[in-house]
């Protein structure tokens, strides 16, 4: 019967590889001996124990127990459905081939959320005779809950820490070249790295990257100032196989860098270049015309960006794969461009056109041909368009989920009751729409359409500065809307007063007094506070409150006929929102 | 018209008529089914890995799963995903440790995953929550590590007590 321990303990060589299943996309495995070698180095079986598993006695007397009986990579698959680090704690000591097969699931992505635990893993890995051989087992590394506490010198023991396949140092901000380096060099199978907000950085980690990491396919460098053209290059050179790239404010890219990975890494499925502000349209049409499988482009704040870029795409292209583009603040798109856009990119779910200001209703009626593609559109501070554009576009596209008209100074009602009916919409923003009434929030507070719904689905409502709002349609809106969460009504004359403000959210640190005295932002509980609040409040007069809906159809009836039909529907489902209110009310 | 079955042998010699469908959650089985042609299982198909009774266990398990949809493949059907054991399955996993290490092993062998998982799933859920001394307690393994190891291993691995 002792076979069946045998064969188990010298399959335990596996646990690193086995484990690995679960990282993604794990490509086949070409360089065992590489770690083969590095194993023999220290004189102990892989990821497992040194030479003392020679100390196991296998009694041939003793029967073994049916668990004995599973292979290791079904212990591994039980093993696996374990996810607290403290179940395998215990396994792990369970004895010895447990021990091979679980210790490498324990120290695939060790936590490092606190500086205690980060200075135990430290010295488990540094550890010349340690039990295993920790520093090939991890896989993940994420440093980032521990931010500035984080120096070079923390991350030296991770050095030897070769099969890392995700790398995560998000704002780690005093680690320099020397500690990031450190951790690249030998990092052959380093499929992500996120360094973003590691301002210190420069080309030397990037070449070093290029040269190292050949496999990656996920680099963040956001706010990575010093990085210019040259390091970039030679990752498109050497990182062939990258999906997603992340450039955010590196503000020295050129166009030289980004032609580059358009010629070299065919995989690419995301691309951000928000801030990168040297870049121009040749850029821009060399990703979408060379990138098949482009997913997502964002450009925010790329000025130099104009119509160009999008008209001298090549005519036949259809991007298929394109789900978002943000063109936040490339002021010069115009209509023709997102005509342009749309017809290359018919599956777009995501368009970011905020500050592009002179686009106008015709970009908005193009925009319709989306139709139930679009899920996210941010038109904020096109302030040409139109009421009549918009609903057109609520017509066309029914499932936006996210809606974005801040300064679209001249919409008015009518827009926000079309909007109103979107089944889906989850978070409007209508910041500075200033012509907007209480009779647009009624509409808003009224159940949609969709009777399998009983209630709003909206979750964030932005009103800030909608300067003729009253309690009436914010009460309403409350309690017709039991996912919101968040509420913004800064600088709205009726809701500065004390006994609301008290729910509002502390204004950020930054504000002067003067945006402190309007500050008035709901957020979370503050949100269930205040709709608990109101509704104390008003319980005695709600006979008048309902008068006053009554008067407000009255009124608008004489004025609009579509209105009259949507504040019809708003009155009469009054009962509705007031039967789904807390039970105190 | 009556139901196409084919024969499956454990490795004691019995023989167990099963309808193609059930026999087919095993991917093992539904390979050599795609692979020969119409009418050509005469013959009882040998599972040697596999004694009567856990055989017939299994069997029991494929048929009431035998019209589950294919678990994998199709992307709308991950929304299913469950961590849970259903009911069912749970009962028909309350067996002593031999038999359900032994379905667990049939499982592999047969490649018939879902009852796999439900097999890690009920182990997973044996040892939670568990000391190292109870797991080897409810699991009769004897312990083979020196103290020292232990305490070496324990010191190592500290953090994970941790969270």
């Amino acid at each position: 019967m002792a076979r069946s321990r045998q064969p188990a303990r010298l399959s335990s060589e596996a646990p690193s590889e086995s484990s690995s299943s679960t990282s993604p996309e794990r490509a086949a495995d070409d360089d065992t001996d590489f770690f083969t070698l590095q194993a023999n180095d220290s004189q102990s079986s892989i990821g497992a124990g040194n030479a003392r598993d020679s100390h196991i006695q296998t009694d041939p007397e003793i029967a073994l127990p049916p668990i004995a009986y599973l292979p290791p990579e079904i212990l591994i698959s039980i093993f696996s459905k374990l996810n607290s680090p403290k179940d395998l704690l215990s396994c792990l000591l369970v004895c010895r081939i447990w021990a091979v097969n679980c210790v490498g699931l324990l120290w695939h992505r060790p936590s490092c959320n606190n500086w205690d635990n980060l200075k135990r893993i430290t010295a488990a890995v540094g550890e010349e005779n340690s039990f295993f051989l920790y520093s090939a087992l991890i896989k993940r590394l994420n440093l980032s809950a521990l931010t500035e506490d984080v120096s070079d010198g923390t991350v030296v023991p991770f050095a030897q820490c070769n099969r890392i396949e995700r790398l995560t140092l998000t704002n780690c901000r005093k680690l320099t070249d020397n500690g990031v380096s450190d951790l690249i060099v030998g990092s052959r199978h380093l499929q992500a790295l996120d360094v973003s907000e590691l301002r210190a950085l420069t080309d030397h980690t990037l070449f070093n990257v290029a040269e190292n990491c050949n496999r990656l396919q996920g680099l963040n460098i956001t706010g990575c100032t010093k990085v210019t053209d040259e390091s970039l290059i030679a990752i498109s050179q050497k990182c062939r196989l990258l999906k997603r790239l992340k450039l955010n404010g590196v503000t020295q890219v050129t166009d030289k860098a980004i032609l580059s990975f358009a010629q070299n890494c065919p995989s690419i499925l995301e691309i951000d270049l928000q801030e990168c502000k040297l870049v121009t349209n040749q850029s821009v049409t060399a990703l979408m015309a060379t990138l098949q499988n482009l997913r997502e482009l964002r450009l925010a704040h790329c000025e130099k960006i104009n119509d160009s870029a999008f008209l001298e795409l090549p005519r036949h292209i259809s991007m298929s794969s394109l789900r978002i583009l943000d063109l936040t603040a490339c002021e010069n798109i115009r209509d023709d461009a997102v005509e342009r856009i749309v017809n290359a990119a018919p599956r777009l779910r995501n368009l970011v056109l905020a500050k592009c200001k002179y686009i106008t209703a015709r970009s908005v009626w193009t925009i319709c041909k989306l139709g139930k593609n679009l899920h996210y559109v941010h038109l904020g501070h096109c302030s040409n368009i139109t009421d009549d554009a918009v609903i057109q576009l609520v017509k066309s596209c029914n499932r936006i989920r996210y809606i974005d008209l801040a300064c679209c100074s001249r919409l008015t009602d009518r827009s926000v009751q079309q909007l109103a009916t979107l089944p889906k919409l989850r978070r409007i923003g209508l910041v500075k729409c200033q012509l907007i009434t209480d009779a647009s929030i009624l509409a808003l507070a009224r159940p949609t359409q969709d009777r399998s719904v009983s209630f709003s689905s909206l979750e964030r409502v932005h009103l800030s500065y909608c300067i003729n709002l009253t309690m009436l349609g914010i009460h309403a809106l409350l309690n017709s809307c039991p996912r919101l969460t968040h509420l913004s009504l800064t600088g709205v004359a009726s809701f500065l007063r004390e006994e609301l403000t008290v729910f509002c959210r502390e204004a950020p640190q930054e504000f002067t007094r003067q945006q402190r005295e309007v500050f008035c932002v709901f957020s979370g509980e503050g949100v269930n506070l205040l709709r608990d609040h109101l509704n104390r409040e008003a319980a005695p007069q709600r006979d008048m409150n309902e008068a006053t809906m009554y008067d407000d159809e009255e009124e608008l009836d004489e004025d609009e006929g579509q209105m009259t039909g949507l504040m019809h529907a708003a009155a009469i489902n009054d009962d509705d929102y007031i039967d789904i209110t807390p039970p105190h009310t | 018209m009556a139901e196409k079955t084919l024969i499956m042998e454990s490795n004691d010699g019995k023989k167990i008529e099963v309808p193609i469908d059930v026999a087919s959650r095993s991917i093992l089985i539904k390979n050599m089914i795609d692979d020969l042609p119409e009418g050509a299982f005469e013959e009882a198909i040998p599972i040697s890995n596999v004694s009567e009774n856990v055989l017939t266990k299994v069997i029991e398990w494929c048929t009431h799963h035998r019209s589950d949809p294919p678990s994998s493949g199709d992307d709308d059907d991950t929304r299913r995903k469950t961590t849970d054991i259903d009911e069912w399955d749970q009962k028909f996993m309350q067996v002593d440790q031999e038999m359900l290490f032994e379905i667990i092993l049939a499982a592999n062998y047969l490649d018939i995953k879902p009852l796999l998982d439900i097999g890690c799933k009920t182990v997973a859920n044996m040892i939670k929550g568990k000391s190292p001394e109870e797991i080897r307690k409810t699991f009769n393994i004897q312990n083979d590590f020196t103290p020292e190891e232990e305490d070496q291993i324990r010191r190592e691995n500290e953090w994970a007590e941790d969270r």
